[in-house]
């Protein structure tokens, strides 16, 4: 029985939202033994009146008369917090609304002529027009990639421990950045990521989004891996994107078993990934023939400049190789060495067998090699290896490819199987779309070619009830900092009931009506009252602590790159190119440790040469699935493997040591120092004032004044100290 | 309400979810409501177990690339016997990595005797760590699935053959917190030559937050990354920074904001922990007789013995899991006996023995047995037959883990695998078994150990695991 299922322990009250949710919950309860056809039905009826599942309503923003509402979301927000006796929070200040609508928009602090732009223009349109310049800022869609690719999962390499680096995979990432940036409409959006490749067949961009498909981890594995399991695992990440990302319903929980809450049967989960039957994940190549021969040569070129240090190395190398061989072959048990011994045409099948297997023993590993080159040599080898690692720095970038899927010729047949394991195939299943949700007329599809086109127009239909609930509450949560419906990957039975559902099906609606354009749902967010809302909260007055009614802003944490981004911005180091490949910066010694290889492991992390590339935004970090970056890992980035809705956001002291020690902290802190040093010398007033409008856009209380000079007329070395503690404050490191 | 909500976890990350132990729904802001996340205290001050815990701290030795049990813990004297005939059909399929079962049977190098009050036995390899079998209880009938390493490792850690999940360590610190407060909670030592082929993903946090990873841990003065201070900066400098900015951070708000007091005290602990820490780890304050015993002054003994010496510091100290890896990086330093089986379980075993012996009995003398669990552990075992004509290949179809200590029954055989060791055929344990019984010694029951992830209530052991109640009762 159902309650039995979830160890409801808990004897008190859990609250409205939850009694509203268990209403909903009986009925389908009482059908969740449901064994037969009729039942199944029955059952479906029973949750079909679920809100998620019903079409989205058309609800009108409740009349009211109070100064107060500016916008629509704000008639909303207000009944509900005028019908638990609330009142809003006032307004929030200018200077904090400023750094709140930079960091939630571009996910930069501004800087002073930005700032300075907005505070001194006293038209009632000042913050209008900065929201417009905001969103239309190239900073805007990297903004929004980092959320979006924190709930694709995306990552440079495969995951695991072989980890493979997937060299066209960036080109994912900056097409989500562009397609933000353009406000590409949702609908596009998602059909072209599912199904660009079939959709719109000569538009390399829509082929480029299909990286989709293929963003999450992928378990290559030495030894014999069985290639039907490997499969199984490509489809099962496939199926798990679509269900948590587009539709937010946890379908994934249905691959074992029949969904315990959600309507879901485990025939709708392999239903779903039928529509994946004949996808492959795939580089595609998108470079012209010029182009191709152009690398081609280039290649060849390159190939020739290395062609002397390792002719070098080999020659210190050979002798000591046969050396190692030979020690190797006097240390064979006596039944190889024999068989090693007879010539080759003299042996019989067992000596054949005794000698390959032989051969196999006295191949020397690399350390042994190592082990016998005396040390000038060794030396010397060093030298050439680290020369032969900063030619391959210069090896030519692979043609242009798009990361992204190919159809087989044909579908293979899609089996239920049995908790989920491939060993256990049991009934066949055509593509076809969730019997909760029905078809909105739209073909499945049975063809090897065209499976996920029909998935995408079924998804982005725009009757269907998920698709723009499920973004827009994705935008709202973003914005906001906490979802209408709790959870934005799963709007179903155990996702919880959402605050506010007549304000999410109001947005839902406009959504759709707008051309599915997620600027304007934005614009329609931050424009309103409710975004501008002071987050303080005085000592023990807060009668909706957990603020569920937005009566005011949430104050948290920024993101680990936002922290890392705001403090090149601070530093005035910030280089603001946009896209291309990946950036490997520098690690800690600790960190390259760590790194898995049984070759030699003098060349596992090549940084990327150029000094500049390093002071890039952190979306443009490599993003290597088992090398994760300590500063970035401490402040909660998430790892790729799984897809992640709401960042955890977690307070511990190893935070606080990579800020205060850690080799990123010391140099931004003191480059952050030099600039304030350069642009004021020794004049304390400059250095307080410079200091505040580069960290938090903001001028010192007096207050804060007096700390300052106090503290900065203490010595020399004050200032570097002064750049360090302004970058680790708390209003530094936090959205206002 | 239940046992061990983890009330820091910051309020807005539990959409995602967080609970340990509430047991219902995606109810956790609710549980805000009622005041609990607004306690500013550390997300890893300790928690009450579910029930009566038997261990406070875990010391998990495991073993990379798969010591072969025949020739440890689980005689065959069958092997011997039939050493170079080809194994009998009857024993069933033999699924290899490299092999298919159809190379000859290989005997065991080593001779096997018994030893204690119980008189278990234990190969030539473990000399040291046999005089403590009755303190030790085997169990010699798990199993993993995968033959590859990665994947078993991760089934090992996690309980799942990807990366995808929270590493044991991180559940039991989500679960628990720590004793201490100025050293991390999970602590992981690899060998200093490279890590398990699994990766640093074999002791993830996963989706769990970030205050719950492994923290790597060396030797040395700068046993923490980061947390030395840079060389121009001294304590004193350094508190002087911290003053100015705790004042600056209190004008933001600290004193009401239980998030932003969790900040300013994670810089005091940070503080703290930088002179904390070094002197944790330095091993100078250790009598010259407890070195010698951890095999210090010997060169093959010296870095393992050092970080199993650590282990003890930091158990002593309230650190709460602590992973330490005999094995990683090259082939050569790995148990992965492909070939030679002799040369290099001799090597290896010559490396941990006397170490493994001096920690088992340097913590009961100190009495910290009894609330310590050590658990000794791979990815699997090897299989009865050759490979290269003196090595064996992989076997996850049977193998022996053993633990001690931490109200674990010692002297006590759990299980058995077949006469020649392929298969597990008594009392077959499963990772989710093997976890489950960890858990359960800590107090934590694993069924209501989970976190909210993606709608789902994750847990270590997924639908559960059988405890291996023999293994303390």
């Amino acid at each position: 029985m159902l309650l039995s299922t979830i160890h409801w322990h808990n004897g008190t009250v859990p609250g409205a939202r939850i009694a509203v949710l268990f209403a909903a919950l009986l009925p389908f309860a009482a059908a969740a033994q449901a064994a037969d056809a009729a039942d199944q039905r029955r059952r479906l009826q029973a949750v079909r009146g679920f809100w998620a599942f019903q079409p989205i309503a058309d609800p009108q923003p409740p009349a009211t008369a109070s100064p107060w509402v500016r916008t629509p979301v704000d008639a909303f927000i207000l009944a509900k917090l005028t019908a638990a006796g609330l009142q809003p929070a006032p307004p929030v200040s200018k200077e904090k609304l400023l750094r709140r609508v930079y960091l939630d928009l571009i996910g930069l602090p501004p800087t002073p002529e930005e700032a300075a732009q907005f505070l001194d223009d006293r038209s009632p349109r000042a913050y209008a027009d900065l929201v417009e310049r905001l969103l239309a800022s190239p900073h805007y869609g990297e903004r929004w990639a980092l959320k979006w690719l924190d709930v694709a999962r995306y990552a440079d390499t495969d995951g695991f421990e072989r980890d493979g680096y997937r060299e066209h995979a960036w080109r994912y990432r900056d097409y989500v950045v562009r397609a933000f940036n353009a406000d590409k409409p949702y609908d596009r959006f998602v059909q072209e990521q599912l199904a660009g490749d079939e959709l719109f067949p000569h538009d390399v961009e829509a082929l480029i989004a299909t990286g989709f498909n293929g963003a999450g981890p992928r378990h290559i594995v030495g030894g014999n891996q069985d290639k039907e399991e490997s499969r199984q695992e490509v489809l099962s990440e496939m199926t798990a994107g679509v269900g948590q990302v587009f539709l937010g319903l946890t379908v994934q929980c249905a691959r074992c078993h029949d969904h315990k809450f959600d309507p879901i049967a485990q025939a709708d989960y392999y239903r779903l990934q039928a529509f994946f039957a004949a996808t492959d994940p795939a580089d595609r190549n998108t470079a012209s023939t010029d182009a191709l021969l152009q690398h081609e040569a280039a290649v060849k070129a390159y190939e020739k400049r290395l062609v002397p240090v390792r002719k070098q190395l080999k020659q210190i190398e050979e002798p000591y190789r046969e050396k190692a061989m030979e020690i190797k072959r006097a240390k064979l048990a006596p039944h190889f060495r024999a068989a090693l011994d007879t010539p080759e045409r003299d042996r019989g099948e067992e000596q054949r067998r005794l000698a390959e297997e032989a051969r196999k023993q006295i191949s020397p590993m690399w350390y042994e090699v190592v082990a016998l080159i005396p040390d000038e040599q060794k030396a010397r080898r060093r030298k050439l290896r680290g020369r032969m690692h900063a030619l391959e720095l210069e090896r030519p970038d692979p043609a242009a490819a798009a990361f992204a899927v190919a159809n087989r010729d044909e579908a293979p047949p899609t089996h239920v199987l049995k908790v989920g394991d491939y060993r256990h195939k049991q009934e066949l299943v055509a593509p076809a779309f969730p019997a909760v949700l029905g078809s909105f007329g739209v073909d499945a599809g049975q063809s090897a070619r065209g499976r996920r086109a029909s998935l995408a127009r079924w998804l982005t239909a725009p009757e269907h009830p998920l698709t723009a609930r499920v973004m827009v509450n994705r935008i709202w949560e973003f914005r906001m900092g906490s979802g209408l419906a709790p959870d934005p990957n799963n709007l179903g039975l155990l996702g919880g009931m959402p605050t506010h559902p007549e304000l999410l099906d109001f947005l839902a609606r406009k959504f759709i009506a707008l051309g599915w354009s997620v600027k304007a749902i934005d614009r329609m967010i931050v424009l309103s009252n409710a975004y501008r809302l002071a987050a303080e909260t005085a000592a023990g007055s807060d009668a909706d602590a957990d603020n569920e009614l937005y009566r005011r802003a949430n104050r948290r944490r920024l993101e680990a790159e936002t922290i890392r981004d705001s403090v090149l911005a601070a530093s005035g180091r910030l280089n603001r190119a946009a896209g291309g490949k990946p950036v490997r910066v520098p690690i800690e010694r600790e960190v390259y440790d760590l790194i898995f290889t049984e070759a030699e492991p003098d060349n596992l992390w090549p940084v990327t040469p150029d000094e500049a590339q390093h002071r890039r935004r952190s979306l443009y970090l490599l993003n290597r699935r088992t090398v994760r970056l300590p500063f970035l890992a401490n402040f909660d980035q998430p790892d790729a493997m799984t897809s992640c809705a709401v960042r955890s956001r977690s307070t511990h002291a190893l935070q606080a040591l990579s800020m205060l020690n850690g080799r990123f902290m010391q140099t931004e802190s003191r480059a952050f120092a030099e600039r304030l040093r350069a642009s004021c010398g020794s004049g304390v007033r400059c250095l307080v004032d410079r200091s505040y409008q580069w960290t938090l856009a903001r001028g010192p209380s007096s207050e804060e004044r007096r700390l300052a000079e106090e503290f900065l007329t203490g010595g020399q070395a004050r200032l570097d100290d002064y750049a360090l503690a302004m970058l680790n404050r708390n209003e530094f490191v936090y959205r206002p | 309400m239940e046992l061990g909500w983890n009330a820091q976890v910051s309020r807005r990350c539990v959409l995602r979810g967080a609970a340990n132990g509430f047991g219902a729904l995606a109810l956790q802001h609710l549980l805000v409501r009622g005041g609990l996340a607004k306690r500013a205290e550390s997300p890893l001050a300790a928690k009450a177990p579910h029930f009566a815990a038997r261990a406070k701290s875990v010391i998990f030795i495991f073993n990379v690339g798969a010591p072969s049990s025949m020739d440890t813990f689980d005689p065959k004297p069958a092997l011997n016997r039939l050493a170079g005939e080809p194994m009998p059909e009857s024993f069933g399929k033999v699924g290899g990595q490299f092999t298919d079962g159809s190379a000859p049977i290989l005997g065991t190098p080593w001779k096997f005797k018994r030893y204690g009050r119980s008189g278990l036995p234990v190969s030539e390899l473990f000399p040291h760590v046999a005089r403590h079998v009755d303190d030790i209880c085997f169990v010699r009938s798990f199993f993993t699935r995968s033959v590859v390493h990665a994947p078993a490792m991760y089934e090992v850690h996690n309980g799942r053959l990807f990366a995808t999940h929270p590493s044991i360590g991180a559940w039991a610190t989500y679960g628990l917190g720590a004793e201490s407060e100025n050293l991390p909670a999970y602590v992981v030592m690899p060998q200093p030559e490279g890590t398990p082929e699994g990766g640093t993903s074999c002791w993830s946090p996963g989706f769990l937050p970030s205050v719950y990873q492994g923290t790597l841990l060396r030797p040395g003065p700068n046993p923490i990354l980061d947390l030395k201070r840079p060389a121009a900066m001294s304590a004193g400098r350094q508190r002087r920074m911290l003053d100015f900015l705790q004042q600056m951070n209190r004008l933001d708000g600290a004193e009401y904001d239980s998030e932003m007091a969790a900040r300013v005290a994670s810089y005091e602990l940070a503080f703290r922990m930088q002179s904390h820490a070094p002197e944790a780890v330095d091993l100078a304050a250790e009598s010259a007789r407890v070195k010698r015993e951890y095999g210090l002054e010997q060169e093959r003994t010296r870095d393992f013995g050092a970080r199993l010496l650590l282990a003890r510091r930091l158990v002593e100290r309230g650190v709460r899991f602590i992973q330490i890896y005999s094995g990683g990086g090259p082939i050569s330093m790995q148990w992965d006996a492909h070939k030679h089986l002799k040369a290099n379980h001799e090597k290896m075993a010559g490396h941990t023995d006397r170490p493994i012996a001096a920690l088992l009995g340097d913590l009961k003398q100190r009495g910290l047995l009894d609330e310590t669990l050590v658990i000794w552990g791979a990815e699997f075992g090897r299989l009865p037959t050759s490979e290269s004509g003196n090595g064996r290949d992989h076997n996850p179809h049977g193998y022996t883990m053993w633990f001690a200590g931490g109200g674990v029954k010692g002297g006590r055989v759990i299980g058995a695998t077949d006469e020649l060791g392929l298969h597990a055929v008594e009392e077959r344990c499963s990772m989710r078994d093997f976890h489950a019984t960890i858990l359960h010694l800590l107090g934590l029951d694993q069924h209501r150990l989970w976190y909210l992830h993606n709608g789902r209530h994750e847990k270590l052991t997924d639908f559960g695991g059988a405890v291996i109640e023999k293994a303390f009762s």
